[in-house]
């Protein structure tokens, strides 16, 4: 009972407080694991999960509200049952991944059915300039969702540990397997989430430079980091200087040298 | 920066803080249909309380502008605010301002911000910490989440805070004049350089795959499915299953949902095939 109501309660802190103290990355495994080790008294494995985690759903990222996993619930029951069952890392890695996609379905449902109503009564209160209202809506929606989905952590761990248990022994090996494979591949969903908004025709022979870079050289990200920065910088200079020539020189001619800095622009990046 | 906050009198240099910390909520109240509607709202009243004391109708007006769609990436979302409260003071203070252009110019900003926010958060700042961190907790340190978060959040506060006021300061001439110079495209496009190779790279380490396939006669292998695999391309079935994804994305329109309910399918069948 008390366990299971320390777990909601860092479900509220991390994955509520996110939304809350906006972006800063409260709900990520490294840090919704160790949390969860101090709150059952185990601080050491927390990290220890919270790190293997948080390489699992390193992928997973959040744009635009859309996501393909929720980590943070995921984090803080797996966590919770490895270190209950006494059973280590595997169980939560095991764990993670489906609880983290059933904790996404449950988010969007919440998104849709108790904040999604109140759209237009926001426009309403602010129509009248009912300014405390709002105010009041705005953390009063905050608090209602994310108690819910606490509650949601609360239930799965009061009630779930036999269940777990069960599940754990009867579930067949080749489905383990199969999870961890999924484990695996699922990160590709949230690249291509990031390709969506980043990629075009002009640009994309840089994701494979990056993939190339990671894949044969084994460079870690961070170099990759820096050398994108260079590229990035030194091509942006060049622009920027080629667009302010063409500026001087189009002064006068008006809508003459926009045309040309497009043309240019397209010549650059062909 | 100490420059940037003293050139704006004090009493809106107060505003313009509370303004930041109230952009912490932004997502508080999120909801698929207007995203950070309410948060951007509540953000914002700071300023339209100070600029419009005595004017309920144009405070009332104010609010509902405020209350539109809103979506971008928190650490730069203060710059749009700071800059709509800056558009709206002009609109008090000027006749005849035209009071469609402070959404026109927040929503043209927001798509461009997020891309370069996303790219520069989610794809590198976050990404750096997160493995900084994910080497100590491995170890077993116990510093690994502060650590990360220190990483991830004084920079991305920095940035959030100077951000008010740089977009207050600056106003919507500014970023007129920033358009037409065409920098914001070449921001956006270095932005895009650097998010994509890190995707790039992050595909290859972070989307694993491993086969388990062998073929044996009389005990010795024959034929290793991922040896072979790695002979052709280093990374082969990672590559291809995220650009099909991105293609049933972004050309197919498949949701998200789909796609991930597709990954776990597949995963099982593989590995009940014994591919993986």
């Amino acid at each position: 009972m008390l366990q299971a109501f320390l777990v909601a309660l860092a479900v509220l802190i991390c994955v509520g407080g996110a939304e809350l103290a906006g972006f800063t990355m409260l709900n990520r495994p490294i840090v919704v694991g160790p949390l969860v080790g101090l709150f059952l008294g185990d601080i050491h494995t927390g990290v220890i999960i919270g790190a293997a985690l948080e390489a699992v759903f390193m992928g997973v990222v959040n744009i635009g509200g859309a996501s393909a996993a929720e980590p943070g619930i995921a984090t803080a029951v797996g966590t919770a049952f490895a270190i209950m069952l006494g059973k280590g890392a595997e169980v939560a890695l095991t764990l993670a991944l489906p609880i983290g996609i059933l904790g996404l379905q449950i988010k969007t449902v919440l998104y849709i059915f108790i904040v999604g109503m109140f759209a237009k009564k926001f426009d309403q209160l602010a129509a009248h300039g009912e300014e405390r209202k709002i105010v009041l809506l705005h953390y009063g929606l905050w608090l209602i969702n994310w108690m819910l989905y606490s509650l949601v952590a609360f239930l799965g761990i009061l009630f779930g540990s036999d269940v777990i248990s069960a599940f754990l022994e009867a579930i067949p090996a080749v489905i383990m397997n199969g999870l961890t494979v999924c484990g695996g591949l699922l990160p590709a969903v949230g690249m291509a989430m990031l390709m969506k908004m980043l990629w075009d025709q002009k640009n994309c022979m840089f994701y494979f430079l990056g993939f190339v870079l990671a894949a044969y050289l084994n460079l870690p990200l961070i170099a990759l980091a820096v050398l994108g920065v260079i590229i990035a910088v030194s091509m942006g200079m060049n622009e920027y200087k080629m667009n302010q020539l063409v500026l001087q020189r189009g002064i006068g001619a008006g809508s003459i040298g926009e045309y040309q800095l497009d043309e240019e622009e397209e010549e650059f990046f062909a | 920066m100490s420059n940037l906050t003293k050139s704006i009198p004090v009493e809106e240099r107060s505003m313009l803080r509370k303004m930041f910390w109230r952009s912490f909520t932004l997502y508080a109240a999120v909801s698929p249909a207007k995203q950070g509607a309410s948060g951007f709202c509540y953000s914002l009243m700071p300023a339209i309380n100070r600029i419009y004391q005595g004017d309920e109708e144009g405070k009332q007006a104010a609010l509902v502008r405020s209350m539109s769609y809103f979506n971008t990436t928190i650490p730069l979302s203060t710059f749009i605010m700071g800059l709509v409260a800056s558009m709206e003071k002009e609109n008090k203070e000027k006749e005849g301002f035209d009071t469609n252009s402070i959404n026109a110019v927040k929503s043209s900003l927001m798509g461009p911000l997020a891309g370069i926010g996303d790219s520069i958060f989610w794809g590198v700042l976050r990404v750096i910490a997160a493995g900084i961190a994910v080497g100590l907790g491995t170890a077993g340190n116990v510093l690994a989440p502060v650590v990360f978060l220190l990483l991830f959040n004084v920079p991305a506060l920095l940035i959030k805070y100077y951000g008010t006021f740089l977009g207050y300061k600056l106003g919507s001439e500014y970023i007129q004049k920033v358009y037409a110079s065409g920098l914001m495209n070449i921001l956006t496009k270095a932005a895009g350089i650097v998010g994509l190779i890190m995707v790039g790279g992050m595909t290859a380490s972070m989307v694993t795959f491993r086969s388990a396939f062998e073929l044996k006669v009389k005990g010795q292998s024959v034929l290793n499915l991922q040896s072979m695999l790695d002979q052709i391309f280093v990374g082969l079935v990672p590559l291809s299953l995220t650009l099909l994804c991105y293609y049933l994305l972004k050309k197919k329109n498949v949701s998200i949902t789909v796609l991930i309910i597709g990954v776990i399918v597949l995963s099982i069948v593989l590995s009940l095939l014994g591919i993986a």
